[in-house]
């Protein structure tokens, strides 16, 4: 008996760094911005209690809808074209060529890096009116563009920053796409299924559970994203790139409304509860467990 | 006895945190009383390596002079400056001197007792009315002025007589069309000013000084009717028509940072609007840059030209050192090898010694003396709290760049511009 508790002890020893952790730094904060988000909170100054008032105004905010619009298109542009290629490239990466661990390794790259500023840097040094691309298309005679400055291209343009990002994604299909056992396969090429029967029938169904897993990470990083518009763009041209983390943070650290910010933040909140819920919904229909394939 | 182990262990790091407490309360108290104690003051301010370098040069001497204060410079760009110091402070974080922007002082000083108040110090070096009328909150002293700082207009003696404009001109608000459009049509690469968004609003609010006073008065309203903003909105657009300033899709990218343009660094902008405090970041490597003045309209109420300390020294109200802190200051400002190392790192000295003792060692460079003359010698009445305040800085800004945009009309653009600043203005 006494042995049993000394044990438990020393495991919360082990975990208190987290735990302390994970306290300061998640839940008081998370608990304290609920609270703020009824109150009127200036970052410097006093605060007061002022109901669901933060709420109202925000949704008559044309920022706020402006901002939902663009992290709508953001998300809806960003996430199936991330998972759409990570999966593609990891089926190439499937085959067994040789020296394919080190193209492996190096579509895994860019994602080392990961939303770093220093990428975004990168990307405004790419795609500027004298930047790297457009001199690419102007020594090969084709028309340049002006990609960060337009506010129709604006939004994909900082899109790709995460596009380009699918390591983490496609690493997690490539475990997925090898632990489909090899009977399926064979079974299928000795009933005549061609190349493409067989990713439809066979690989896709198989996957649908990383596919799933791929699709809420990346939905819920996606909306919460915030570096590449901050550094590339600023939210502009016309608050074409004005994502709801911009927003979040401009009414925050720029107008120091930290009540309203709060609140703006539980919005996103329930927005991504909301999708990641309805994804899961969804996903009884076109998801397929092991155990009933 | 594992249990005992492990009450030992809480035990003693209980312990070691409440020494480690313990230990730095005692080594600030006494700090006041014996200057002997070891102290780290924390300063903070943004620029670019013209100013970095000889601030912490000057910190340097410091500590040779007093070998128990060690001064840790907090520096870096201006992007995200203002945000760090606002989340500092309220964090309770701050650094024991921050350089704060003028404009931000009212806003800072109207949230609560952020900094100290320095009315009781010697400040006879500095001119009276400069720190009553730009440094001071509630008829306190919240901060000193590192410098006198003026706008002036930055031109490219060179460029200019390349696209054959005279570079002795005198300029209007006509001949900035008339002869400014040179530049782009002598090379399509080329446009005569910036023209960033930002740019394009600095413009506008002088613009606007001169035609109605200012944009927001200090009485919380608007200076200026209708006609006049559609007069201005139209002048603007005359500068996209002509080729003046690159297209907004062109230069947004570098909003607030016209001067980090490849187009600017590689000499293809002949002319900015910019501060004489900036000026060294501005040029960085380019040749033959001169300052000139601004265009006045005739009979115009107020030139619009701004003139206010290159930035405030402000001591943190919490700080635990704020008897070091002001010796510090004390140093930056009337210590004559300081004087020297720091030069015009922060603009021309506001104090009377290091205007003079700069001077007399030749260490004012012509540029900035120039441009300081020049913008003093025409500078306006100082903007109302309202028009610097951030938020009505947005609005000017989101309404010009939907104008530059070409998604607004001249006239759609003075009514939500109207509109805009009167919704914010009524909820400040």
């Amino acid at each position: 008996m006494k042995r049993h508790k000394d044990y438990q002890y020393a495991g919360y020893l082990y975990i208190l760094p987290w735990i302390i952790g994970f306290l300061s730094l998640q839940l008081i904060p998370l608990i304290n911005s609920f609270a703020y988000s009824f109150t009127n909170l200036q970052l410097l100054g006093t605060r007061r209690f002022i109901g669901l008032e933060n709420y109202a105004k925000l949704f008559k905010d044309p920022l706020f809808w402006q901002s939902m619009k663009v992290t709508f298109l953001y998300v809806l542009m960003a996430v199936p074209c991330k998972v759409g290629f990570a999966l593609l490239i990891a089926i190439i990466l499937n085959q067994n060529l040789k020296g394919i661990n080190l193209f492996r390794t190096l579509y895994y790259l860019p994602s080392i890096l990961g939303g770093s500023v220093a990428i975004s840097v990168l990307w405004r040094y790419l795609f500027m009116d004298n930047g790297i691309l457009n001199n690419i298309l102007s020594f090969l005679h084709l028309p340049t563009h002006s990609w960060l400055g337009d506010p129709r291209l604006a939004l994909p343009t900082i899109g790709l920053v995460t596009v380009w990002q699918f390591g983490s994604s496609m690493l997690i299909f490539l475990a997925g796409l090898k632990q489909i056992p090899t009977v399926l396969y064979e079974a299928a090429e000795l009933d005549g299924s061609g190349k493409l029967r067989t990713f439809w029938s066979i690989t896709l169904p198989s996957l649908s559970p990383i596919v799933l897993f791929n699709l809420i990470m990346q939905m819920i990083n996606a909306f919460q994203e915030f570096t590449p518009a901050f550094v590339i763009t600023q939210g502009g041209p016309l608050n074409s790139t004005y994502l709801y983390g911009l927003l979040l943070y401009n009414q925050g650290f720029k107008f120091f409304k930290m009540g309203y910010a709060s609140a703006l933040s539980w919005i996103l909140f329930a927005i991504i509860l909301a999708f990641t819920g309805l994804t899961f919904f969804s996903s009884q229909s076109w998801v397929h467990y092991g155990d009933n394939v | 006895m594992k249990k005992a182990c492990l009450f030992a262990l809480l035990a003693l790091t209980a312990a070691g945190t409440l020494f480690a407490q313990g230990g730095k309360e005692s080594s600030s108290s006494s700090a006041a009383a014996t200057t002997a104690k070891p102290v780290t003051l924390r300063v903070s301010w943004w620029g670019g390596d013209s100013r970095h370098t000889p601030t912490l040069k000057a910190f340097d001497l410091y500590h040779e002079k007093n070998p128990n204060v060690t001064v840790s410079g907090e520096y870096q760009g201006w992007d995200g400056y203002y945000q760090k110091i606002v989340t500092q402070l309220a964090g309770g974080t701050a650094p024991d001197i921050m350089q704060i922007d003028q404009p931000w002082l009212f806003e800072l000083c109207s949230q609560g007792d952020v900094f100290a108040d320095l009315s009781k110090e010697d400040l006879s070096q500095f001119d009276a009315k400069f720190l009553q009328s730009m440094c001071s909150y509630d008829g306190k002293v919240m901060g000193l002025p590192t410098g006198t700082n003026a706008n002036t207009f930055l031109v490219d003696v060179e460029l200019l007589k390349k696209s054959g404009i005279d570079p002795n001109t005198k300029w209007t608000w006509e001949n900035i069309v008339t002869e400014g459009k040179k530049v782009h049509e002598a090379n399509p690469d080329c446009y005569f000013e910036a023209g960033t968004p930002d740019h394009i609003r600095f413009w506008f609010e002088l613009y606007m000084a001169q035609l109605a006073g200012c944009v927001v008065k200090s009485d919380k309203t608007l200076a200026f009717n209708r006609d006049q903003a559609i007069q201005a909105f139209k002048y603007f657009k005359s500068w996209w028509d002509n080729g003046v300033s690159a297209p907004l899709s062109k230069t947004s990218l570098f909003y607030q940072k016209f001067d980090d343009d490849p187009d600017w660094v590689t000499g293809k902008v002949a002319a900015a609007w910019t501060w004489v405090s900036a000026l060294g970041k501005n040029i960085g490597s380019r040749q033959n840059m001169e300052t000139r003045q601004f265009p006045v309209m005739a009979g115009a109420v107020n030139t619009g030209v701004l003139v206010r300390p290159s930035q405030i020294f402000v001591v943190n109200n919490n700080s635990k050192n704020k008897a070091e802190a002001l010796k510090l200051l004390n140093f930056l400002f009337y210590d004559q090898e300081a004087i020297k190392i720091l030069g015009t790192a922060r603009g021309i000295p506001s104090t009377t010694i290091g205007r003079e003792l700069l001077a007399k060692e030749g260490k004012i460079d012509k540029l900035s003396e120039v441009g300081t003359n020049e913008g003093v010698a025409q500078g306006g009445d100082a903007q109302s709290i309202w028009q610097m305040n951030s938020q009505v800085i947005q609005v000017m800004q989101d309404v010009i760049d939907q104008f530059g945009y070409g998604k607004l009309t001249a006239e759609q653009a003075a009514d939500t511009l109207i509109a805009n600043l009167n919704a914010t203005l009524a909820a400040l």
